[in-house]
């Protein structure tokens, strides 16, 4: 139960009486006494709260930066209309900060015995999932001057998705692809590259493609045409220890290479390549495996949305048996780590030969686009020391890069918004050269 | 009502018997705390129930030392207000103040200009220091008191000699007036007798007097047997045939003449019309404090900057004052840039053997002499930070010549 402005303000209102007419206790009495008797009628005749009925339905996801509508269906079976103002709590970043009590709260008029839908519309800041808190309503009595409040508890949930911005270059890397399909030999010949089919020569091809056999059969000269393999497995790798927890701009690492993650996946679901993936810091946090090329972007991305950096440094050894354990076959393996030193000298590079020894090893790393804008501060001291700063860890992270690249692997350090489609043209030149 | 029938509640508000299940153990043990409180501070009660009251009978009231006087004829009278009080000031009247400590100063000098030359005597009971300079000019109260209880009379009033020993231990007090001084304790007296200047004037009689007693203990129904207190106490009260008993108490309220506060000034309307108010004041409260709902508590990710290292590293060196890692750093940045730009291996970069021959053939000698190019590429560390700023500027302004196509 609870009080509204309007008895107070009554309250409020009976002073002047009170003072006018009759100064004493008779006078207050007689104010306060019909409000009294006033708000336990309205509480007596307010809808009840604890026997409406409550239901969900709408969104049950969405990708980050979108918005999800998520209806609540009230019915009222007793004999009362219902007034009532109504609150369908949800975590705090399942709204822009600053529109909560807009976002949240309703005010419905449900007659005897009927339903009313409300549409509370949630629009995230972070991914993951999202729960529905308790519902609590409050009813109006008729005159307004007292309420019934209760809470329900409706149970839903909308899942955050990872928001998938890098989708935009997907159609100018999905023509690269095509490319290296067949049609030009020049471009595709590599040692690995999987034979296609015989056509006619047109001056330009390489002679080398010319297949001798199939020419002194037939009256034109042939050549071999090559398409990139097919069917090669890739392992995706997401660190998700406490290197994956900094901010690069305004989201953690991990977010940034689960951007890259998904147009890698997306191209090499289309390309014919079988995804994987692990999420990994000291135990297994993900693990997706044999999904077919059509739903292996929707279940990655639904894997992705519950995905935390967890604050604590990645057992680069188990993360290494667990690789070899996931990665049966000859892979490509994709590993969204960092390239600070420490933990890729003493943690990574025991264990790398374990992996390059049967897969194909492609570290990526997320670059700090502040780092490099101090790299290029200058003017006054502050600014020259960050430079200098910066200009250190820059060398580091090559020098690292180059440790790892003597080993054989191929290392990809962009920042965010560079990361996906150099990460995709690292992997369709691999697949060019036929190294998967 | 098949809807309410078919979809399963989701209330997860307590009902009313549910709210009565939780807070019931909470309840009967409040109910059994102000019950025992109660129970024990009836049994334990030592409150002082009439305390100097001529009515009453306990330990510490008078109705003893009452019966005695009225078995000699002197009728005794309680009055409870100063207009009484003052009313019955009088020749044949002896008034007992017996507790002149709770008169406000605005009734002690009321008191006393009533009691002045009305040729009665005024026994003052165990006044202090502030009481007794108005109701009896002249004394002063010591602030010392008394060690004894019982002390010897050692003076000629003829009360106290016949008395003897009594328990007046209490205030002391010194007088320069002329006056009887009894009962003394390291030589100030617990018994004063001060006589009326004025009363000389009245005709007949006894001449007025004030008695002022350092203590209240010989007036008790308990300690009224002991010593001569009895003896004293009769005597100092009967020497009138009429007793006034004037026992001060809260319906003695100041004349509303003296202190009318803003209260008093202001309409009555204003002050209920205002305590309205506050009422509606408090159900904007009760409106207020209720919310739609307790806030909803969420898990918050960790938020720290991926540079925030090199921004410390950068704090560190600015500390430091370490130009000399910090100028290395920005040359070793600037060859490692400017090798490919040349055709040096980056693997070479760092040796001015190979760096400084191959950049002086690309600037075709444009950028100063090999000297100068080794001295900014290689050589000592800046001497202050301006130094420092102006090698970083040299820097870019190489890599910019050499970028130049």
């Amino acid at each position: 139960m609870a009080l509204t402005g309007r008895a107070a303000l009554i309250a409020a209102l009976g002073s002047v009486p009170v003072g006018i007419w009759d100064p004493g206790w008779t006078g207050i009495l007689a104010v306060n006494a019909p409000l009294a008797a006033a708000c336990a009628c309205d509480f007596a005749l307010a809808a009840p709260v604890r026997r409406l009925r409550l239901t969900r339905s709408g969104d049950t996801s969405a990708r980050l930066g979108d918005t999800a509508d998520v209806t609540l269906t009230v019915t009222n079976p007793s004999g009362r209309p219902l007034r009532a103002r109504l609150r369908d709590a949800w975590p705090p970043s399942s709204w822009q900060a600053g529109t909560e009590t807009a976002s949240s709260r309703h005010t419905l008029t449900v007659p005897a015995g009927e339903r009313r839908r409300v549409t509370t519309r949630l629009r995230p800041t972070r991914r993951g999932d999202r729960h529905a808190d308790r519902v609590t309503i409050r009813s109006y009595g008729p005159l307004g001057l007292f309420t019934r409040q209760g809470t329900h508890r409706v149970p839903w949930t909308v899942r955050v998705l990872p928001p998938f911005t890098s989708r935009k270059h997907l159609p100018s890397k999905l023509s690269r692809l095509r490319e290296l399909d067949g049609r030009t030999s020049v471009l595709t010949r590599g040692e690995g590259t999987e034979f296609d089919s015989l056509r006619e020569y047109v001056p330009g091809d390489d002679t080398r493609s010319i297949d001798w056999r199939a020419t002194a059969r037939q009256s034109t000269v042939a050549v071999r045409t090559w398409r990139p393999e097919r069917d090669r497995h890739i392992l995706l790798v997401l660190d998700t220890g406490r290197t994956s927890a900094g901010r690069v701009g305004d989201a953690p690492r991990l977010d940034a290479s689960m951007d890259a993650a998904l147009l890698l996946a997306a191209l090499a679901s289309r390309a014919g390549d079988r995804v994987d993936l692990l999420a990994y810091d000291r135990r297994v946090r993900a693990l997706l495996q044999g999904r077919t090329a059509g739903d292996v972007l929707p279940t990655l991305v639904n894997a992705m949305a519950n995905l935390e950096p967890e604050l604590v440094e990645t057992d680069a050894r188990g993360l290494a048996a667990t690789t070899l354990r996931s990665a049966p076959r000859r892979s490509l393996i994709v590993l969204f780590t960092t390239l600070d030193a420490a933990p890729i000298e003493e943690g990574l590079l025991p264990v790398l030969p374990q992996l390059t020894q049967r897969h194909t090893v492609l570290v990526a790393s997320v670059a700090d686009p502040h780092v490099a804008r101090m790299a290029r501060a200058r003017g006054h001291t502050d600014a020259v020391y960050e430079a200098a700063a910066a200009a250190q860890a820059q060398s580091e992270r090559r020098r690292t890069a180059d440790q790892l690249r003597r080993h054989g692997v191929t290392v990809v350090d962009a920042t965010p918004d560079e990361l996906p489609p150099t990460l995709a043209d690292a992997y369709l030149e691999l697949k060019a050269a036929g190294r998967l | 009502m098949t809807t309410e029938a078919t979809l399963p509640t989701t209330a997860a508000s307590p009902t009313a018997r549910q709210v009565w299940t939780r807070t019931r153990g909470i309840a009967l043990a409040l109910v059994l705390l102000l019950v025992g409180a109660v129970a024990i501070a009836a049994v334990r009660s030592d409150a002082r129930h009439g305390e100097l009251d001529p009515r009453s009978a306990d330990p510490y009231g008078s109705r003893a030392v009452a019966e005695l006087l009225a078995d000699r004829g002197v009728s005794t009278r309680v009055v409870t207000t100063l207009d009484e009080a003052r009313a019955a000031a009088g020749p044949d009247t002896t008034l007992l103040v017996a507790v002149p400590d709770l008169l406000t100063e605005r009734q002690q000098t009321g008191l006393h200009s009533a009691t002045t030359g009305s040729g009665g005597r005024t026994v003052l009971l165990a006044p202090g220091g502030g009481a007794v300079e108005r109701l009896a000019p002249g004394v002063t109260a010591d602030p010392a008191l008394s060690l004894d209880s019982t002390l010897a009379p050692a003076c000629d009033l003829p009360a106290a000699r016949r008395a003897g020993n009594a328990d007046t231990g209490g205030i002391r007090y010194s007088t320069h007036l002329e006056a009887d001084a009894c009962y003394p304790s390291r030589r100030l007296a617990t018994l004063l007798r001060i006589p009326d200047p004025a009363a000389e004037a009245s005709p007949g009689g006894l001449p007025g007097d004030t008695v002022v007693l350092g203590a209240r203990d010989i007036l008790f129904n308990n300690h009224l047997d002991e010593h001569g207190n009895a003896s004293l106490a009769l005597q100092l009260l009967g020497s009138r045939d009429h007793l006034v008993w004037y026992l001060p108490s809260l319906s003695d309220v100041p004349d509303p003449d003296d202190e009318r506060g803003f209260f008093d000034l202001i309409p009555s309307g204003w002050l209920w019309g205002t305590l309205q108010l506050f009422i509606a004041a408090a159900l904007a409260a009760l409106w207020r404090a209720r919310r739609l709902g307790p806030l909803v508590p969420e898990k918050l990710p960790v938020a720290i900057r991926a540079s925030e290292t090199v921004e410390g590293r950068a704090r560190l060196y600015r500390k430091a004052n370490a130009r000399d890692r910090a100028a290395a750093a920005l040359r070793s940045a600037t060859r490692t840039r400017l090798a490919p730009l040349t055709g040096v291996p980056v693997s070479q970069a760092h040796t001015p053997e190979s760096l400084l021959p191959a950049l002086s053939a690309h600037l075709h000698g444009t950028h100063g002499d090999g000297q100068s190019l080794h001295a900014l590429l290689f050589g000592p560390p800046p001497g202050d930070d301006a130094a420092l700023i102006a090698l970083a500027d040299q820097l870019d302004a190489l890599e910019r010549e050499v970028r130049r196509p």
